[in-house]
């Protein structure tokens, strides 16, 4: 009997944490990017968030679509404009199809996975663009975990997560599946802080991510995000360094808020 | 001295002046307070051995040229073109996801 009802708390513990609580149908984040140019920040791209329910035949979807452009003066100079976009489960946020299309200055890259997630497999279509601007595919079939996302599902999965029940310091692993490999990375809350930003002065989660085995990332607990600590914990803010130097990503507006 | 102070001037606001031109932001302001620096003492200097000041001045002119440049780019919002040929692509894009995803085996209650 305590056996079973442990099952059932389980089951219920998974059902509760594993729905949506936070994204909404048509939600619109908005973002600049700033990158530090000796000790100043300068105003490199815009990035949005963005969440749209779509319908097949069969279902309806929430699509998930992040957009990273830089800002038109930079155009001339080096110009993004990068696209990564994933349809999901409106209530599990379980992907079923990634895609991700990177220009930037020139390099060219597109990648997409379609999950099934019967047979655990992702097959994945990659598409390079050689200097004489003809193209190359490389088409492959993986299989993958129970708990494996992509990258887009995964930001919003943290998002999700019950972070009012976690305790200092503890930590979620969180296995993503990009540039067709297998990456795990590590969030960890560091505790709660108010910070002030364009959309008012926000109580929020402050969150280390750490990219295990990888050196993508730099530094110990120096890659963070605070999320508000509200039932959307929508990102308000985020601090990160790379090998070409670090940079932050601050808020400029946010709408159609689920809660 | 005058010389290293006209010649540090000269850099400076050239340096100032292209980086005012780029857009690179508040990062300009470092070379142009420089150039203003370098050309207050050379023009001291000059002042005080009676010599031409016309290069500093010319020096002096393509710095506050490079900080007008600089408050002109500052106060331009940050914006992004979206150009009409990318708005249909996302379209058509968003059209043959929907076709992919009638493939896919969705599995949703």
């Amino acid at each position: 009997m305590r056996q079973l009802v442990f099952l059932f708390l389980l089951i219920t513990w998974f059902f509760v944490n594993s729905q949506n609580n936070s994204i909404g149908s048509y939600e619109k984040l908005n973002f600049t990017a700033s990158y530090n140019m000796s000790g100043l920040l300068t105003d490199l791209a815009q990035v949005t968030m963005e969440t749209k329910e779509v319908k097949t035949s069969k279902s309806t979807l929430l699509h998930l679509k992040c957009k990273a452009r830089t800002y038109s003066k930079w155009d001339n100079f080096f110009k993004i404009d990068d696209t990564y976009e994933s349809y999901v489960n409106p209530n599990t946020l379980t992907p079923y199809l990634y895609k991700r299309e990177i220009n930037e200055g020139g390099h060219y890259k597109f990648m997409k996975y379609s999950f099934n997630h019967k047979s655990k497999t992702v097959e994945s279509q990659m598409r390079k663009r050689r200097s004489d601007g003809t193209f190359w595919d490389v088409n492959k079939s993986y299989s993958f975990g129970n708990s494996t996302n992509d990258i887009v599902t995964t930001i919003y999965k943290i998002r999700n997560l019950d972070l009012k029940s976690m305790s200092k310091s503890s930590s979620r692993p969180f296995s993503i599946l990009f540039d067709n490999e297998g990456q795990k990375i590590t969030i960890k809350l560091l505790g709660e802080e108010s910070i002030e930003t364009k959309i008012g002065i926000k109580n929020c989660y402050k969150i280390a991510i750490a990219i295990n085995n990888s050196d993508l990332l730099k530094g110990t607990n120096t890659n963070l995000l605070w999320l508000t600590a509200d039932k959307n914990k929508i990102p308000v803010y985020a601090k990160f360094k790379v090998a070409v130097g670090n940079g932050e990503l601050r808020i400029n507006s946010a709408t159609g808020l689920k809660n | 001295m005058r010389i290293l102070f006209i010649l540090l001037g000269i850099i400076s606001a050239i340096l100032g002046l292209a980086l005012s031109i780029l857009p690179f932001g508040k990062i300009a302001l470092f070379p142009i307070i420089g150039s203003l620096i370098f050309c207050i003492i050379a023009f001291k200097l000059s002042q005080k051995e009676r010599l031409n000041t016309t290069v500093i001045k010319i020096t002096f002119l393509i710095t506050i040229i490079g900080l007008a440049f600089n408050i002109y780019n500052s106060l331009k919002p940050n914006e992004i073109i979206v150009e009409q040929n990318q708005i249909e692509n996302d379209l058509q894009a968003e059209e043959e996801d929907l076709e992919e995803l009638e493939d896919i085996d969705i599995d949703i209650e």
